[in-house]
């Protein structure tokens, strides 16, 4: 490419910018107009969120007519009380929740670490062909197998329990298996040759040397799998009947479409549900995702920073 | 890699070295073997259990007139032909999920690189406004579906806006015309997740191109049509896939924005594939029918992601082929 040739000719060249300043490149310059657009696409994100908070602080009354602002008028912060109290099951949502994927996240990061490991290390007839298949996996829709595993749950008498929902997770799901191979195959095998020699057996190997070292990429799938079940709809709308057994995200979808004809619903309880729904992702996120960069399985490359 | 059978040189120090052309595993090596099968074992039961078993069920209950509880009736591809001759409601369905997917794909991708793009330049506070734009997309869809309704309420923020140019806002969840918008308006809010992508790829661009199609004279405009636009379509290629397979299964926005029964209008114009196959399931209890539908859905989805692979040579520009 000739573009390609031109900077290294006027290298060296006084019309290099000081050192330590970077390049003035016209690309990377900010105008006026970029903060102009900057601020106000942020004003556009950030209004619907300030209109939940002002809506979880309005009063009963305020509700029943509808007039909602923007900006909080009134702070009925004991909103946030209330849902735990008697008026609604909040609480009992968010322990559901809670106790689903807790179980989901601890059923992954056990069954996943174990297959991936073995498809990144020990050696046995079949084993591409096998691994071929879990890659072919993560492109079927879950559409299709969501009739025949209802009627399979069904059959089970599973339905109204929390199972359909935690148990499928604790035989690992193909993505996860390829994330773990991934990161497996990049670590050095002197590892595991070093503890067989000690005579360590394989499970050994795993529990000793494998698994502390998978921390970055078992503690990635954990969050994964967590925002998955903790945001999951139409699993908990399939299974579950029993206010006392669904989840928040079923749970506040729930409040507003059984409220009584001729009533609104209780508008700002539920946006305290949502909010409550939303915080634990955030703070999930901000605490985890040194660990989503560090896991870095783009196989050598620098991986997204 | 190597084959099961070829033995690697030296592997322990106790084992003796495996003798040329030796046909039968050594014992050790039958002992790895069998760890493995039982290592993978979860994930071979879920397989057979959960994907394998069900997508067989699945053809079979397609082919059969079935409510889950009276044993199934053998109908052939009946099931198949009704939905694409005999059921307005299926055309109406894929109509609206094709509208959705269409505009909200690119415009998704059209914000994410035009945000990616912004948020490249020396921006004082990139970090705030980086955090602000990813921020929608950590909210769960149920959470953002239940602020939406809000935000789209005839007295919502959205309407308060158009109120300020004098326009009167519709009331976009009840008036057929425009809930599709609706739907969009919001999945755009979440834009944010290709920005990242998109931001990231956009780091790893060698500055010395700018530099030197700065010496050239290039405008900013110029540098990014002909320098970060082609390094990006890996991604942005990436992003439109996964973009139209997660549309065409829009379902939970569906279902918590326009309740059935409360919204006829809204509810007419908004039917989508993933939502009418759940009610057809779980509502009339047409099983078969239902399982007709979701692998009409998968062929659907499937076409339009072969078709995007197809044009692939056209655009999407990989920085190996100019070696």
């Amino acid at each position: 490419m000739a573009t390609l040739a031109t900077p290294v000719r006027k290298r060296g060249h006084e019309e290099r910018p000081a050192k330590g300043r970077a390049p003035a490149v016209r690309a990377f310059r900010a105008t006026p107009f970029t903060y102009g657009t900057l601020l106000i696409v942020a004003a556009i994100l950030t209004t619907p969120l300030v209109f939940v908070g002002s809506i979880a602080l309005s009063g009963d009354a305020t509700v029943n007519n509808g007039a909602f602002t923007i900006i909080p008028r009134e702070f009925h912060w004991d909103n946030f009380a209330r849902v735990f109290g008697t008026e609604l099951p909040v609480g009992t949502f968010l322990l559901n929740s809670v106790l689903i994927s807790l179980f989901s996240v601890a059923g992954q990061v056990l069954s996943s670490g174990l297959v991936g490991y073995a498809f990144a290390r020990l050696r046995a007839p079949g084993k591409n062909t096998m691994f071929l298949i879990v890659i072919a996996t993560m492109m079927i829709p879950t559409q299709i197998t969501m009739i025949p595993q209802f009627i399979l749950f069904r059959d089970l008498g599973w339905v109204n329990t929390f199972l359909p929902l935690i148990v499928p997770n604790f035989f690992s799901n193909a993505f996860n298996v390829f994330l773990v191979r991934q990161f497996v195959s990049r670590l050095p095998s002197e590892l595991d040759e070093a503890a067989m020699m000690d005579g360590l057996g394989f499970f050994g190997i795993y529990r000793r040397i494998m698994f502390p070292m998978l921390r970055p990429v078992l503690i990635a799938i954990g969050i994964f799998t967590l925002t998955h079940t903790w945001g999951d709809f139409m699993g908990p709308l399939i299974y579950l009947n029993d206010e006392s057994k669904m989840p928040l995200a079923l749970g506040v979808q729930y409040i507003t479409a059984t409220s009584q004809a001729g009533q609104a619903p209780p508008w700002n309880l539920v946006m305290v549900g949502s909010i409550l729904l939303a915080l634990p992702m955030i703070l999930v996120y901000y605490l985890g995702q040194k660990y989503l960069y560090e896991m870095d399985i783009s196989g050598g490359s620098a991986g997204v920073k | 890699m190597a084959t099961p059978t070829v033995p690697k040189a030296a592997p322990t120090a106790a084992e003796k070295p495996p003798s040329p052309g030796k046909p039968k595993l050594s014992k050790r090596r039958r002992r790895e073997a069998l760890s493995f099968y039982l290592f993978i074992s979860p994930w071979m039961i879920g397989f057979l259990v959960f994907l394998l078993g069900p997508m067989i069920a699945s053809v079979y209950y397609s082919l059969t007139d079935w409510d889950s509880f009276n044993p199934p009736k053998w109908v052939g591809f009946q099931n198949y032909v009704t939905a694409l001759t005999d059921d307005p409601v299926f055309w109406k369905a894929l109509w609206n999920t094709f509208y959705y997917a269409a505009i909200s794909v690119p415009l998704g991708l059209v914000i994410g690189l035009w945000l990616a793009n912004l948020l490249n330049k020396q921006v004082r506070a990139r970090k705030l406004f980086r955090t602000l734009i990813y921020l929608p997309t950590l909210i769960p869809l149920v959470a953002t579906a239940m602020i939406f309704r809000m935000v789209l309420a005839p007295n919502g923020p959205i309407n308060d806006f158009l109120g300020l140019f004098g326009l009167s806002g519709p009331n976009w969840l009840f008036d057929g015309p425009w809930v599709k918008p609706a739907l969009i308006l919001m999945s755009a809010w979440g834009a944010g997740a290709a920005t990242v992508l998109l931001l990231a790829a956009m780091k790893g661009i060698p500055r010395e191109l700018y530099e030197a199609a700065e010496v050239d004279g290039a405008s900013a405009t110029r540098q990014f049509w002909s320098i970060t636009l082609p390094h990006l379509t890996p991604i942005i290629f990436f992003n439109l896939i996964m973009g139209l397979i997660n549309a065409f299964q829009i379902f939970s926005q569906v279902y918590i924005l326009i309740p059935k029964g409360k919204n006829p209008a809204g509810y007419d114009a908004a039917q989508t594939m993933v939502p009418l196959l759940f009610d057809q399931a779980f509502s009339y209890y047409r099983m078969g029918y239902a399982s007709a539908i979701s692998w009409l859905l998968f062929l659907v989805i499937m076409v339009f992601t072969v078709i995007a692979f197809r044009t692939t040579r056209r655009w999407v520009f990989y920085e190996t082929e100019v070696k």
